[in-house]
């Protein structure tokens, strides 16, 4: 595109804006990340807690999640190194965002409600698989990807089923919801992205 | 009657830009160069005529010190932009017929 001033037929003009527009269609930031981080994550302190809760017996089970505000660390540097690389930001892109940033609000602010009331752990992981629910089902459906979609759905199931469940055994619920909304999901997402990239 | 084509928008690379704008929220001169394959100077000249013509926003910044710069089109743009398109189709219709 050397010379701005050719002539365009209007055969031309639609076709042009039509190959930019597809040029446009597949740049979508690789999200695959944040669910293998978060996914194996979540996924091993449900589990190492159900060890040390049900084992062990150990009193301080729970201290496992001080790993939550690690992750949130590592996705915050891991974001800030992406931005600098991306050159193009899509509108899905900024969806995806908000609703993170919201569903990452959503979870500190349930931790504290069930600290500070002290006997809402009960439930603790339906509302937590709701929330797994919501944004992998949305970002599943805003990236046109099945694996996200499937996985959101499963976990609205995986939710109602929790409420019959004890504590020590909603946490191997909340593993299996993990594992089939952000792992296997994620694992697909990285190579659907490579696979666009290569 | 025949609807005037734009002539801002009826040139190849403002066109281009545009159309890449259009679908995205914004975009890296970068990434704007990369995907037209225009000369830098070049698109730095066209960009200046289609943000002179309110349809697009440049904000300039900098980055890890590199300056960037940011185009994003605007709602003036998005409406000649659309205009355009239709004025294209009308022309077509009437090739047709």
């Amino acid at each position: 595109m050397e010379t701005n001033e050719k002539e365009l037929s209007t055969q031309e003009s639609l076709q042009l804006i039509q190959s930019m527009i597809n040029k446009t269609k597949n740049v979508v930031a690789d999200d695959s990340f944040y669910f293998l981080l978060w996914g194996w994550l979540v996924f091993s302190c449900c589990l190492v807690q159900f060890y040390l809760k049900v084992y062990l017996e150990f009193p301080q089970h729970y201290y496992v999640w001080w790993l939550m505000p690690v992750g949130g660390i590592v996705s915050g540097i891991y974001g800030a190194r992406q931005a600098k690389k991306i050159h193009v930001k899509s509108f899905v892109d900024e969806s995806l965002d908000y609703l993170w940033i919201a569903l990452g609000l959503s979870f500190i602010v349930l931790v504290t409600v069930n600290i500070l009331s002290g006997r809402a752990w009960d439930t603790a992981f339906t509302y937590y698989i709701v929330l797994y629910a919501i944004g992998t089902f949305i970002t599943g459906k805003l990236l046109r990807f099945k694996p996200l979609v499937i996985g959101g759905l499963s976990n609205f199931v995986i939710a109602i089923v929790s409420i019959k469940f004890r504590y020590e055994y909603q946490l191997l619920l909340g593993a299996l919801a993990i594992l089939t909304s952000y792992i296997i999901p994620g694992h697909l997402l990285r190579i659907r992205y490579l696979k666009q990239k290569h | 009657m025949f609807k005037e084509l734009d002539p801002i928008l009826h040139s190849q690379l403002r066109l281009a830009v545009m159309s890449l704008l259009i679908s995205v929220k914004e975009a890296e001169f970068t990434f704007i160069r990369e995907q037209t394959n225009a000369t830098a100077g070049n698109l730095s000249v066209q960009v200046q005529k289609l943000k002179d013509a309110g349809y697009i926003d440049v904000a300039k910044q900098f980055k890890d010190n590199y300056p960037q710069t940011t185009c994003k089109i605007t709602p003036k743009g998005i409406e000649a932009f659309e205009a355009y398109v239709k004025a294209l189709q009308q022309y077509l219709q009437v090739g047709k017929g």
